[in-house]
């Protein structure tokens, strides 16, 4: 079955191109952009006119809950949420339960999602076994059973020799480790960050020193280990500036923030009056910091911008402030948060596609050959937040209520439409 | 005053303020009738919703509803009935299906009465959340100022101990420089942290170094739970650099005045005979917190035709 997709805008950082083309996909495959003559083909036809075409987003950064704790999400609830914003390729986190540490559930959870998920899952194993973060866990049979990276979630390693010793071990099977920032011993008990607003709120503080400790570990690791690190979660100016020159040296790390922490700052935790759906794992920081981040995915410094999705029922965040759990659902605000923070569609798309593509060894650039996965993005609408209608079991989203720039008119997974409004 | 709630002095303005301590002023000579009692309240539920031990706040609470003749009921709930499956909305939601008029809470963790506030019809008074607010000790803490240095104006006061873990240190911190008295801070630097700074004080961190300017002393209660947790070193250390005795009281001004929101640890942040000494208005804080608290009983509830 081919289609053809006319009079859209392709817009691919991964092939450079940024100009009116046709596309034709046939069954999964995309097999032209462009150099066709639309009419001379027999195919379906969608009409594109005024919308952007752009590769399927690729989210580093979600918790599916599948399997274990499929009353938060599962492979379906997940995937879809991804559709409808735009992903059509998601790295499953692994933390679940049992924690994503044995060969057999990496394959479970791969072809489960082949079965049942509407876009792309991919595995991301454990590091360490049940993510406790002291014995290493069977890597390489990881890597075999089809894990597409390596990631330790949110659980620090504590112990830096057991650190170094798993990124010496894990790089020679060749895939990225993605790690958090922070020191496993500061600000244990803090849930805001530290400064005014903690003080103001009376809640314990997380403080920018606790990223900068964290971050200038991993940098002294990526040196002497020569390992690929992803540091995930960087959300503060303090981050950005040991990262950039990580990155100016020339190290292997990288990093990546959620597009939450783009737009909003802790003024909105302090006026929110102890809503939880702020509360979020690291906290939302100054205006100097979410404006440092916003300069640093400009050019490119942070190579992803992810969804942060972390999915909870409405029981679990319904709690005092420090016993909420936190994070929110992301997967289908990302892309909005991430354009009305950069305002340009071709760095967003750069942050939520070809950077984590590239991240996990993906060529997704649309390009004859390629598979079709691909999104129909309208620029010059917007969308209002209604956390209340999202494909997610989660419900909860610091965005909630806010009328944000771009809409995704469809998602297409593997020549299929996916998603479509 | 236009409020359902007083849930912190944090953003409350100095008209408010000046209300609640001239309506407190005038609430405090129902207490010293031998029939202390008015009818504002009557026919009025209030509930103290108290999720951790205190004794006087919460006497000081009753007696403030009985005064005004409102149908007080108490609670003592467990935090931890969360982990036992009722969350803590589960049981305001309880609570608002018997239709309260008020409900005076305390929790350990901030923020709890703003949820509380948030989602029901009924008043909430904050009596005390984690470490952030405890705005009825603070507003009885400037009642007992103003009445014995006539303002709150310009005055200096200086707030020793563990700021840091102090809700009580907050609320004060908020009122007293809204309505324009100056805060200094001292004590150990763990509990004194750079970050109150935002809050409009300044940060000293010696006593000494206060003793001089201050025209007020208001004491924390040191928690022992905090010793040797990378807090502080040692009780004994902790009355030698921080703790008020006779001998630095020698050094302060002379009418300075000696407060402490209570429990005291005789000893360690006072010693005995300065807690019971001259300066001392320690129980004329305790008086007054019943007065603020029938003032904040009335004018959120709207008490009609009563004497006030």
């Amino acid at each position: 079955m081919k289609t053809i997709y006319v009079g859209g805008k392709v817009l691919c950082p991964g092939s450079g191109q940024d100009e009116l083309l046709d596309l034709l996909v046939e069954d999964e495959e995309i097999v032209a952009v462009g150099g066709f003559d639309p009419d001379g083909v027999d195919a379906e036809r969608v009409e594109c006119g005024g919308l952007v075409i752009a590769p399927g987003f690729v989210d580093l950064e979600a918790q599916l809950c599948d399997p274990g704790f499929t009353w938060r999400e599962d492979l379906v609830s997940g995937s879809q949420a991804a559709a409808r914003g735009g992903f059509t390729t998601v790295l499953a986190s692994p933390r679940t339960d049992p924690v994503l540490d044995d060969p057999a559930l990496v394959r479970e959870v791969i072809d489960r999602g082949r079965e049942m998920a509407c876009v792309d899952v991919l595995v991301a194993a454990a590091l360490t076994t049940g993510l406790g973060g002291e014995d290493i866990a069977e890597v390489g049979l990881l890597v075999e059973a089809g894990a597409s990276a390596l990631s330790n979630c949110d659980v620090h390693i504590r112990d830096t020799t057991v650190l170094r010793n798993a990124l010496l071990y894990a790089r020679p099977f060749g895939k990225t480790v993605m790690l958090r920032v922070g020191d496993p011993w500061l600000d244990k008990s803090g849930v805001v960050n530290e400064g005014e607003v903690s003080t103001g709120m009376g809640l314990r503080g997380i403080s920018d020193a606790n990223e900068e400790i964290g971050l200038s570990r991993l940098v002294a690791l990526a040196r002497v280990t020569g390992a690929s690190i992803h540091a995930t979660g960087i959300s503060t100016a303090k981050g950005v500036q040991v990262l950039r020159r990580a990155r100016e040296e020339g190290l292997g790390i990288s990093g990546s923030t959620g597009a939450s922490y783009l737009l909003l700052n802790q003024e909105d935790v302090l006026e929110s009056g102890y809503n939880t759906a702020y509360k979020l794992s690291p906290p939302l920081r100054t205006e100097v910091d979410r404006q440092a981040l916003v300069e640093a995915v400009r050019d490119d410094v942070l190579t992803a911008v992810t969804s942060q999705h972390v999915p909870w029922t409405r029981v679990e965040k319904e709690l005092e402030f420090e016993q909420a759990e936190a994070g929110a659902a992301g997967l289908e605000t990302a892309l909005s948060a991430t354009m009305a923070a950069l305002d340009d569609l071709s760095a967003a798309v750069r942050a939520l596609s070809t950077g984590p593509a590239e991240l996990l060894g993906l060529n997704n650039a649309l390009q004859a050959g390629a598979v079709a996965n691909f999104v129909l993005l309208d620029p010059s609408a917007s969308v209002s937040v209604n956390s209340a209608e999202f494909a997610s079991k989660s419900k909860s989203s610091p965005l909630d209520g806010r009328v944000l720039p771009v809409e995704v008119k469809a998602t297409v997974n593997r020549g299929k439409a996916v998603h479509t409004r | 005053m236009n409020r359902k709630d007083m849930l912190g002095l944090r953003g409350v303005s100095r008209e408010e303020i000046q209300e609640i301590l001239d309506t407190a002023r005038r609430f405090k000579e129902i207490s010293q009738r031998r029939i202390k009692k008015v009818p504002t309240l009557r026919g009025r539920t209030v509930v103290t919703l108290f999720f951790e031990n205190s004794t006087r706040t919460r006497v000081s609470f009753d007696l403030a509803a009985k005064r005004l003749s409102a149908d007080g009921v108490g609670i003592s709930a467990s935090t931890s009935s969360a982990k036992k499956g009722e969350t803590l909305m589960d049981t305001a939601r309880n609570l608002n299906a018997m239709q309260p008029d008020a409900v005076i809470m305390r929790h350990s963790l901030a923020g709890a009465p703003h949820m509380l506030a948030q989602a029901f019809p009924f008043s909430v008074i904050n009596a005390g959340d984690g470490i952030n607010e405890h705005p009825s000790q603070a507003l009885l803490d400037m009642l007992t100022i103003r009445e014995n240095l006539g303002t709150l104006e310009g005055k200096t006061v200086a707030i020793v101990g563990d700021v840091y873990h102090s809700r009580v240190a907050r609320s004060n911190i908020y009122g007293l420089t809204t309505m324009g008295a100056r805060v200094v801070l001292a004590g150990p630097g763990t509990m004194c942290r750079p970050e109150l700074a935002s809050m409009g004080v300044e940060v000293m961190h010696s006593v000494d170094d206060v003793l001089q300017e201050a025209d007020v002393l208001m004491m924390l209660r040191i928690q022992r739970e905090r010793l040797g947790k990378g807090m502080l070193s040692s009780s004994r250390e902790y009355s030698h650099f921080y703790g008020l005795d006779s001998a630095r009281l020698e050094r302060a001004r002379d009418n300075v005045l000696v407060m402490h929101p209570g429990p005291i640890n005789r000893g360690v942040e006072l010693s005995p005979d300065v807690a019971d000494g001259a300066n001392s208005v320690i129980l004329q804080q305790v008086t007054n917190g019943v007065a603020v608290r029938m003032a904040l009983l009335f004018l959120l509830l709207g008490g009609e035709g009563g004497e006030a």
